[in-house]
Order: structure tokens, then C-alpha cells, then sequence
């Protein structure tokens, strides 16, 4: 019984090359501000007028795309990384697969209620951030476990 | 669902490993089905009856919980 729509083994190291840098540079945009100089999108720039007492002057802004790219990367290496094929893939495998996705969809969204719950104003534009990315993590986790635990009670026996 | 797997795989002088490679699966899967971790599906239950030259009834059967 074949499994669908997975990609080859090898792209799941292609997702940790993706993904790792990326998440980096998420974070360092995130929290420091960071930018790539060239990632800056001139026609995306928009005009601001600003008013200071008499003068009136125009300021260009420059759209930077670092996050944009870094958010990209990370979804699409987080993609590769859970939905790679395994070494031999089988339909236990697929069977484990797919409760782990079943178990983080649950998962995230329990967490979102209570953020939604317990987390206010500006704070919550942060969780949000994080929340586009959080199933697919709590998913390659999970998955991950299971299969360790799998393998881990085959040795034990 | 009970199983005769091992019995099957002794009789034949299989290890896991080499039934696993026969119909394509892992070893972890042959021995997740062995203990009863795992309840395979029809095509995969018809492939180990095909090893065995058995008819599938004779290696997996319902239990009354089922």
C-alpha cells in the first residue's frame, strides 16, 4: 500500500539545510531587527508624507524582505522535513504519520485557545507568529517520537 | 485480532528480518504486527498469506472484542 503525496527521503535533509537557516534568521529579524541589505525591495517602496509644524516633507520607505523570506523558508523546509518519505516507508509509517498530524492539529490548537485566553494586545501578534509554524513543528516532534518509541520497543523485546 | 506470525515464521525458518524484505515493510512493522501493535491491512495481510501459502484466515483471526 503506497503512501501519497510524500516527497523523496533525501529532501529531508534538504528541509534541515532550508529550515535551520531560516529559523535563524526569523528570529534574528524578529528580535534584533536584523536585515539583509540586498532583500530590500525597492518596488515595494512607499511614500510618507510628513507634517512638522510648517514643513511638510516626503520620506521613501524601502520594503524589506528578510522576514518575508525567512518565513518562507521555514514553511517550506518544515514541509519537507515532516512529509519525506522514510527510509523504508511502509503503512505503519503512514499510519504513525498521519496520528501525529491528527495529535498536533489538536495539540496546537488547545494551545492557541488558551493564548487566546491568556495573552493580550501586541504579546498576542507574537503567538501568532509563532502559531503559523507551531503545527507543523508539534507534528515533526511528535512524529519523531513515535517512531523513536516504535523502534525503542522492537530493542526491548 | 490474534496471529500466527511467529509460529508461520518459524515453521518457514524466517527471521523478521528476512519476511520484512519480502513483502516490502520494515522489520519494525513485522514485529509491531507480531505483538499486536499493529493490525496490518488487507493487502498487507494478503502478502504474508502469499509467503506463507496460506490462506489469511489461517494466520490472522477475530477476536470476540473486534
Amino acid at each position: 500500500m503506497k503512501t501519497k503525496w510524500l516527497f523523496p527521503h533525501r529532501f529531508r535533509l534538504i528541509g534541515w539545510l532550508i529550515f535551520v537557516p531560516s529559523a535563524i534568521l526569523g528570529l534574528a529579524a524578529l528580535y534584533v531587527d536584523f536585515k539583509i541589505s540586498w532583500l530590500t525591495a525597492n518596488w515595494l517602496s512607499e511614500s510618507i508624507t510628513i507634517l512638522s509644524g510648517n514643513s511638510v516633507g516626503h520620506v521613501t520607505e524601502n520594503q524589506d524582505l528578510t522576514d518575508e523570506v525567512a518565513a518562507i523558508g521555514i514553511i517550506i523546509g518544515l514541509l519537507l522535513i515532516g512529509f519525506s518519505c522514510e527510509k523504508v516507508e511502509d503503512e505503519m509509517i503512514g499510519q504513525l504519520r498521519l496520528e501525529a498530524l491528527q495529535w498536533s492539529v489538536y495539540a496546537n490548537y488547545i494551545i492557541l485557545a488558551i493564548a487566546i485566553l491568556t495573552v493580550y494586545d501586541m504579546a498576542f501578534f507574537n503567538v501568532m507568529i509563532y502559531n503559523m509554524f507551531t503545527v507543523l513543528l508539534v507534528f515533526i516532534s511528535r512524529f519523531r517520537w513515535l517512531i523513536y518509541r516504535n523502534n525503542h520497543t522492537v530493542l526491548a523485546l | 485480532m490474534k496471529n500466527r506470525l511467529k509460529v508461520e515464521r518459524a515453521e518457514h525458518n524466517l527471521s523478521q528480518a528476512d519476511l520484512a524484505d519480502r513483502i516490502g515493510v520494515s522489520r519494525q512493522t513485522i514485529n509491531s504486527i507480531e505483538t499486536g501493535r499493529y493490525v496490518p491491512s488487507t493487502i498487507l495481510a494478503l502478502k504474508l498469506a502469499t509467503v506463507f501459502g496460506k490462506a489469511v484466515e489461517h494466520i490472522f483471526t477475530l477476536e470476540e472484542t473486534d
